[in-house]
């Protein structure tokens, strides 16, 4: 019941995050485009990767719920606060390792600081806290985990019967 | 070569790059200029912008010399060769490519130094200066190795049978027999927030070599046929090394306030993608075949001016981010007291619609020979026409960029309307959404404006603008982008008009009128080309041949052309070596070849 919770706010989560995200995108606040950076290391359309990265990033998203709930499990609590915080723990690692070395270093279509003129990859690197895509990425990837970690930690904690 | 108050000319230098970053070899044997980590880093050698306090690395013959130089066949490579009374060197200088493969440095130096005959005395001085000296740089030895750093950035360097090396006031130094037959080795690893990787001399010069293969065998796939491929082949090579290889993005020069005029305050920094300088070198890289390169640049163009599409803004950083504010480093002294010395670029702000012709012309080019261009992508550059059928009526600060005030260029309107007559030919195929009712009715009223507003009678040619009725070389681009009929006569007059009020020689001067900024500037070298390829276009083959011969003449002795030239002295002017100048070359070339193919 409680790991059902944890995925169902994950789910709810993770279109909160990628819908913050995505108006960010369309405020011109960000060239972030999680979706297309996950789908591309797949296809090099735009459209499919679209598709394959938006698979991606919910399933993600769900993987995500079920470390947060492991944590709420350890902890024996949870609830939106802590969900908060988990979330900001969340964004520092997306921001300042996941998406900027661990992606990079295995997508077969995207630059690092070390790619030579042997190389002609695709799409360029996110840089550290994500800066190469805007100066406000990071704030709004900041803000879109600390949304998506309260709505995880709320549903664990109403399903699950703790606070 | 002769230095003037410490400086070498312009066309003294060559440049070496690894498509991160590149270098300025002077004939003297001294690294002028290197920006770390990347091209657009603050610089570690910066002697062109200020002689006394730049850091360099020289590395010259004791005893006065000759110098002859070229690049190793299709290379990338340097050799220079130093003749003395004592004997002969050879030094090959390369920022060599990373092998991933095994562990190696980020970025590396490698400069082998060969005596070929007799005995001659070599000395050297090794003295960083990180981040344009506004950072202090420490200095000392590790390991027996001296080491330079600053903040997140350093060097270590490592020599073999280059003698002992003298630390003093944190420059490394040092003197060494090179008899026929040695080898030396120098070796500078430069890293930025990471440790120093320090190699074997066995895996630099493996990297030197490998290097020098993966040039000769790129350079070798270019395709063109032609009586200036030498000159072609060149021009590529250096357009690669402006490519920067993480991104795809491609800097219009790798130098910052190389001045347009000596003693002058016209000096820019180049380091950042001009959207329209990057869309003509993928028109260009996609003439010689190189796909590769093409579509890394278009998907970098795509992903970096998502922030602002449809409007799109004049360059970015070669990140893709959109700062690039100005800032003049007053406390450097300027290339021959050029003053000031600036980086960033102020220019970011401003309107210049011809850019959406390029942008269009680039994707139509891509289209047809790259690929297939997605729905997604399709529709942004559908929305792109949009906007310039929305705004072409908008005043601009033209493709020069001037700082005087907007105004109605014809150069911006014409090139709107390239434009939207790519978008309908994308449509039409099939590629982007079809708008193409409104889009062709916009581009009739551009011509309207254009015909209307834009040609003097008298002049027999285009003005600038219809409240500057003076001549603008880049009026010729209408010729090369299919604005007017190829020959006719409204494209015999502008080219007849340029020769007649721009050109002193084979030289073009890009306008005489003002621009908002003061002080002289030299003759402009892509106008040359681009009045070759006009000739060419209008199948004056024999003129277009004869004024190309002349203008692949003026390159120096390695191939490399600058941005501008004194019509008087020959002097090369502006950041060197320029893109935009190299692919206006393969361009016209190009044109010359295809004209005197057809029947």
């Amino acid at each position: 019941m409680t790991i059902w919770g944890a995925l169902a706010g994950g789910l709810v989560g993770t279109v909160v995050l990628t819908s913050g995200l995505r108006f960010a995108q369309e405020l011109g606040w960000t060239r972030m485009d999680i979706p297309l950076l996950l789908g591309t290391a797949f296809t090099d359309s735009r459209s499919r990767a679209n598709v394959v990265g938006y698979a991606l990033h919910f399933v993600n998203g769900l993987l995500f719920a079920l470390i947060y709930y492991a944590v709420f499990a350890a902890v024996g609590h949870a609830g939106w606060l802590f969900g908060l915080g988990l979330g900001f723990v969340h964004a520092l690692f997306a921001g300042g390792a996941l998406v900027t070395v661990l992606l990079p270093a295995v997508h077969p279509r995207m630059g690092t600081p070390w790619s030579d003129a042997e190389e002609t990859p695709l799409l360029e690197p996110p840089g550290f806290l994500l800066r190469n895509y805007g100066d406000q990425t990071a704030l709004a990837t900041v803000i879109a985990h600390l949304a998506y970690g309260a709505i995880v930690g709320g549903f664990a904690a109403h399903l699950a019967g703790w606070t | 070569m002769q230095r003037i108050d410490g400086y070498a000319p312009i066309r003294d230098y060559a440049l070496i790059g690894d498509g991160r970053t590149c270098a300025l070899v002077a004939r003297d044997g001294a690294i002028d200029w290197l920006p770390l980590p990347d091209v657009d880093s603050e610089g570690v050698f910066w002697r062109i912008v200020d002689a006394e306090r730049g850091g360099a690395f020289e590395l010259q013959p004791e005893e006065p010399f000759e110098t002859t130089r070229c690049y190793q066949s299709g290379s990338n490579v340097l050799e220079t060769t130093f003749r003395t009374a004592s004997g002969t060197v050879r030094v090959t200088d390369a920022l060599v490519l990373t092998d991933t493969s095994t562990l190696a440095p980020m970025r590396e130096l490698v400069r082998k130094v060969e005596g070929l005959s007799g005995a001659v005395r070599m000395r050297w001085r090794l003295a960083p200066r990180f981040e344009f000296g506004r950072r202090e740089t420490k200095t000392g030895r590790r390991e027996g190795r001296y080491f330079a750093c600053a903040g997140a950035n350093g060097v270590l360097l490592s020599t073999w049978d280059t003698g002992d090396v003298d630390v003093e006031d944190g420059t490394a130094s040092g003197s060494f027999d090179a008899p026929a037959g040695s080898e030396a080795l120098f070796d500078l690893p430069l890293t930025h927030r990471e440790p120093i990787v320090t190699p074997g001399r066995r895996g630099a010069e493996e990297r030197l070599d490998r290097t020098g293969r993966f040039w000769l065998e790129w350079s070798s796939r270019t395709q063109y046929d032609g009586p200036w491929r030498d000159a072609v082949v060149r021009s590529v090579l250096a357009l690669k090394l402006l490519c920067f290889a993480p991104s795809g993005a491609i800097v219009a020069a790798p130098t910052a306030s190389l001045p347009e005029w000596i003693g002058g305050g016209r000096n820019w920094d180049y380091r950042y993608s001009w959207v329209r300088d990057a869309s003509w070198t993928l028109d260009a890289l996609i003439r010689l075949g190189y796909e590769d390169e093409a579509e890394a640049y278009f998907w970098w163009f795509m992903h970096a001016s998502r922030r602002t599409q449809p409007r799109v803004q004049i360059l970015y950083g070669v990140d893709g981010s959109t700062r690039t504010s100005e800032q003049d480093l007053n406390e450097l002294d300027g290339y021959r007291g050029s003053r000031p010395v600036r980086v960033g670029n102020g220019a970011a702000d401003q309107v210049q619609l011809d850019v959406y012709g390029s942008i269009l012309e680039a994707v139509s080019l891509y289209a047809k020979r790259v690929g297939r261009v997605d729905g997604t992508t399709g529709k942004a550059i559908a929305k792109i026409a949009d906007y310039v059928a929305k705004h072409w009526r908008d005043t601009d600060s033209g493709i020069w960029e001037v700082r005087s005030r907007e105004t109605h260029f014809i150069q911006s309107k014409a090139l709107c309307w390239v434009a939207l007559d790519r978008a309908c030919e994308l449509a039409e195929s099939g590629v982007i959404p079809d708008r193409s009712d409104r889009w062709r009715t916009e581009a009739e009223a551009i011509r309207e404006f254009v015909d209307e507003k834009g040609w003097d009678t008298e002049r027999g040619s285009y003005v600038r603008a219809p409240d500057l009725r003076e001549l603008d070389a880049s009026l010729l681009t209408l010729n090369l982008l299919g604005y007017d009929e190829p020959g006719g006569e409204r494209f015999n007059g502008v080219i007849e008009a340029v020769k007649r009020e721009l050109a002193v020689g084979p030289l073009v001067y890009r306008y005489r009128g003002e621009d908002g900024v003061a002080g002289k500037e030299g003759a402009f070298l892509t106008c040359s080309f681009w009045l070759a390829e006009a000739l060419a276009r209008a199948k004056r083959v024999d003129e277009a041949s004869e004024l190309m011969g002349e203008l692949v003449a003026l390159a120096n002795d390695v191939g490399l052309l600058a941005e501008e030239m004194d019509p008087e002295t020959r002097e090369f002017l502006g950041n060197f070596p320029q893109g935009l100048t190299h692919l206006a070359l393969v361009n016209a070339a190009v044109a010359i070849e295809d004209a005197r193919r057809e029947p």
